[in-house]
């Protein structure tokens, strides 16, 4: 287990430090292998570790401690990492998606100049998340969490010469950062308290902290969650994220990185728990964000930011279900979403890379007539994300919206919300299903779409959207709720639901047929609309106007806190850095010239002087004598 | 017989020897040069006279005899590198005699 | 008793002479622009140190003081300053102005602490000088000085005159040219 856990942690740290190492003397093609090669080396220590934690005993997990790495007087603090049902399952997701979509991004970046420069990264992001999931005290947790931020950063803005590509990766660091930073004051409250950032000592201590700061504690990690994890209000930098090649979007921002969020407060629901108050604001947080992204979502023209928005909605339902207190059924989602959001992201890839790189869904209209295949992947996603039985988003989605039900009155608005968001689900996912692979291929389609050796992408890419498609699938059978709950049963020692967020079989019964009823009805809208021939939508041009400007939260954030810092910054600069700081060096400077001119004036050259020096200097030698005796 | 005591001629040494220190700095000439520097070594003289009659002690005076040879030779050299100066053409001049040179 | 006390006004009258002309003389040498006027100043100083010598019974030193120093060196240097012919040089006006306030001040704070130090240290020490027989300072007494207890400086000053001796000559010689 122990072995299992480390070989899943160190192997892509090894894939990128020797795609570092080796540079440019290995091929290009090589470092792709490499990297993917050392994510399913990684799968398989998940594997590895999760059977062996199935086999042992103790079924609440162990935690194995490298070294210590920080210790000052009561506080100790080591590179642990902890291999419970939890982690293992993390594990098994971000390895297992993670080196399908490593795979399929050496068919995508093949041909790009620096290649091997995006292995590396994308090793170093399998490494911290990987980190950020098996950590086994706070503090590893919160380095994978900043690495992760890290390599977000990288590679968003991997094609560096766009400047639209480096403004989106600085704003996605820079609210990460927020987050990171109400993260770090929560932290630091728990070892005030507690001397300690291993779990359970933290969890342990929550019990008798004050009302206020455990509220604090609470509200500084959902802080970090919600910037991660691109909620509302920390949400801007998901749909400019993008900007990055298509398989980091599959990988960093769809199955794995924004769901640490969701990760974080199923590990640390202790501490929520008893912060209540903050868990409701976290399910509130996604309910609205699940709503407003779905909204947004209908008006997009480009291709990914649909499923980016998608993204953010489906997120939603998962902080949802996390903070009503069933979080095996938020996690469950978080599987499944990984499955079906990858596979969207990767089928819309190969149209991409096939159509001359084009986003745009206007120009790609029709492009399912070229390319089958791709269109019936790409169906089976859409359907899973939708939540149509039998596919896999119907078992995870459900159950949130049954566990939201019975959970108060405001679980029953959340639920409501939720609802609704099913709607808004089929209604947008299918708009974009239609106008891109049904009817006739655009002109554009057809003069720009070019196949690869006769199919419709290379094999590294068609494999991981097979593997995936049949993952959408049967990826849900997992657990049924009312019936057969294998995975609550396995997170149960770890993550055990509320007893609140327990829905009867009525209200399960209910919230099934609700979210699936509207979801086909989403469908059957986006038919009418957009399906069947060119038939005129109906427009709200001052709604229109809104949604496709995001309900003005980026005008908003502008105003708000860039403007502010523009202006202080210059002001600071023109009154404060040229006067004086930066005259001060140029003033130091000439001093130091004028002291060395007038000092050169000794130099005259006379002999003279220089006996006179000797003379000086024998009266004063003759004072001191005389003073000293 | 009485006279001055010995401070006085101290003074008076004193006196030589700094006039004498001001000379070697302000003038040019070697040769004045020369002289300011046989002024000091007087000054000294004068002194250690000065000390060998107020302690009955004959190696003042010995030593004064001494020094008045090492004056002697250094003059005889320093008088002989004037020469050598001056034949050679070069401005007596200590200020413009600053290289090793020529 | 009389006696003693005309002696005593005539060995202040004779030192207030000697003193001044010692002194006046050693400001002239360096405040001349003609050299030769400079040698016949320290002349001068030589000779009213002499008889500053003979006041404090070193008879010899004085004799030796005359003849050596005031007879041969003041001559070779007069030689010397003939052969070279007339230079003359103005003793304020070279270099830098604050080389000259700085010299000035040297050299009277060189003076200032001899004095602070002689009458500090000394104290009263130096008012009752011990009463010297006849002997002292008489040629034999310091004759016999030399070749007893201070013959090491006796044997160093010969060898340093004859270094003296062989490097004038040398520097007066003429170069040979390498044929």
């Amino acid at each position: 287990m122990r072995g299992g856990a480390w070989l899943c942690l160190f192997a892509p740290l090894a894939g990128t430090v020797l795609i570092l190492l080796a540079g440019t003397r290995i091929p290009r093609r090589v470092a792709g292998w490499v990297s993917t090669a050392s994510v399913f080396v990684a799968f398989g220590g998940a594997i590895w570790a999760f059977f062996a934690l199935r086999a042992s005993s103790n079924r609440a997990g162990i935690t194995y401690t490298a070294w210590t790495w920080l210790q000052s007087g009561q506080f100790k603090v080591g590179l642990s990492v902890l291999v419970d049902p939890l982690s293992t399952f993390m594990m098994l997701i971000v390895a297992g998606v993670g080196g399908l979509i490593v795979l399929y991004s050496i068919g995508y970046m093949d041909g790009d100049d620096e290649e091997r420069r995006y292995f590396a990264y994308i090793s170093l992001f399998v490494f911290s998340m990987l980190l950020l999931v098996e950590g086994g005290n706070l503090l590893m947790l919160l380095a994978g969490w900043g690495l992760v931020g890290l390599s977000s950063y990288l590679l968003i803005g991997y094609w560096h010469d766009r400047p639209s590509a480096v403004a989106a990766a600085k704003k996605a660091f820079i609210m990460n950062a927020v987050g990171d930073a109400t993260m770090a004051l929560a932290f630091f409250v728990l070892i005030a308290h507690s001397n300690s950032l291993e779990f359970a000592a933290s969890f342990h201590t929550a019990d008798t902290l004050s009302s206020t700061t455990v509220n604090l504690v609470a509200l500084g990690l959902l802080g970090g969650a919600v910037a991660k994890s691109a909620q509302i209000p920390l949400h801007t930098w998901l749909p400019d994220a993008m900007e990055g090649p298509t398989p980091v979007s599959a990988l960093i921002h769809a199955a794995t990185m924004v769901t640490a969020g969701v990760y974080l407060i199923a590990r640390t629901h202790p501490i929520f728990e008893q912060a209540r108050t903050v868990e409701l604001v976290a399910a509130g947080l996604g309910a609205l964000t699940l709503l407003v992204a779905g909204l947004i979502a209908l008006v997009q023209t480009d291709i990914k930011k649909v499923i980016a928005y998608s993204t953010m909605s489906q997120i939603g339902y998962m902080f949802l279900g996390a903070g009503v207190g069933a979080y095996a059924n938020g996690l469950f989602h978080l599987m499944t979403h990984a499955f079906f959001k990858a596979l969207l992201f990767l089928a819309a890839g190969i149209v991409i890379h096939a159509v001359a790189n084009e986003q745009d869904i206007r120009k790609l209209r029709g492009v399912g007539a070229l390319m089958p295949w791709t269109k019936w992947a790409f169906l089976a996603g859409a359907l899973a994300l939708v939540g149509v039985p039998p596919f896999s988003g119907f078992f995870s989605k459900d159950p949130i919206i049954a566990a939201a039900l019975h959970d108060h009155w405001y679980g029953v608005v959340m639920a409501v919300a939720a609802l609704v968001g099913a709607f808004l689900t089929g209604l947008y996912t299918f708009r974009l299903y239609f106008i891109v692979f049904r009817g006739e291929p655009s002109a554009f389609a057809r003069e720009h779409y070019h196949a690869h050796h006769g199919k419709e992408g290379p094999w590294t890419m068609l494999v991981p959207v097979g593997v995936l498609t049949v993952l959408a699938v049967v990826g849900g059978w997992l657990q049924f709720s009312p019936v057969w709950h294998p995975l609550t049963t396995w997170l149960d020692p770890v993550a055990r639901t509320l007893a609140v967020a327990e829905p009867t079989n009525t209200q399960e019964a209910i919230a099934s047929i609700l979210a699936v009823g509207l979801g086909l009805a989403g469908i059957g809208v986006a038919w009418v609309l957009y399906g069947s021939g060119e038939r005129a939508v109906p427009r709200v041009p001052a709604l229109q106007r809104v949604l496709e400007h995001k309900f003005y939260f980026d005008e908003a954030y502008d105003a708000l806190f860039y403007r502010p810092a523009v202006v202080l910054a210059t002001w600071l600069r023109r009154d404060f850095e040229e006067p004086v700081v930066l005259a001060t060096g140029t003033d130091l400077g000439e001093g130091a010239l004028d002291i060395g001119e007038g000092a050169s004036r000794i130099q005259t050259g006379l002999l003279r002087t220089y006996v006179l020096f000797v003379g000086t200097g024998l009266a004063i030698v003759g004072v001191i004598f005389l003073a000293v005796r | 017989m009485q006279g001055p005591g010995i401070a006085w001629y101290l003074g008076i040494a004193a006196f030589l020897f700094g006039t004498g220190a001001l000379g070697v700095l302000i003038r040019r000439n070697p040769i004045i040069v020369l002289l300011s520097l046989e002024i000091m070594l007087n000054g000294g003289n004068l002194a250690l006279i000065a000390f060998a009659r107020h302690a009955h002690n004959g190696a003042g005076q010995i030593f004064a005899l001494t020094v008045m040879a090492v004056a002697a030779s250094e003059v005889c050299v320093g008088l002989g590198l004037v020469v050598a100066i001056n034949r050679k053409r070069l401005a007596l001049d200590v200020d413009k005699l600053s290289e090793l040179r020529g | 008793m009389i006696l003693a006390s005309a002696g005593n006004v005539v060995v202040w009258i004779v030192w207030v002479g000697a003193g001044f002309a010692c002194l006046a003389s050693g400001a002239a040498v360096i405040s001349f622009s003609n050299p030769f006027y400079s040698a016949l100043a320290l002349i001068g100083n030589l000779g009213s140190l002499a008889v500053l010598y003979l006041l404090l019974s070193a008879e010899f030193v004085a004799a030796a003081q005359v003849l050596v120093y005031a007879g041969a060196v003041m001559v070779m240097f007069l030689f010397v300053i003939a052969y070279i012919g007339p230079r003359m040089e103005a003793p304020w006006t070279s270099g830098p102005r604050w080389q000259s306030v700085a010299a000035v001040l040297a050299a009277a704070s060189i003076f200032l602490e001899i004095i602070v130090a002689v009458s500090l240290k000394a104290g009263g020490k130096l008012s009752h000088s011990d009463h010297v027989n006849r002997t002292f300072g008489s040629p034999g007494w310091i004759g016999r000085l030399f070749l007893t207890d201070h013959l090491l400086a006796f044997e160093i000053t010969s060898i340093v005159l004859l270094i003296a001796a062989v490097g004038g000559v040398i520097l007066g010689s003429h170069t040979r040219r390498a044929t």
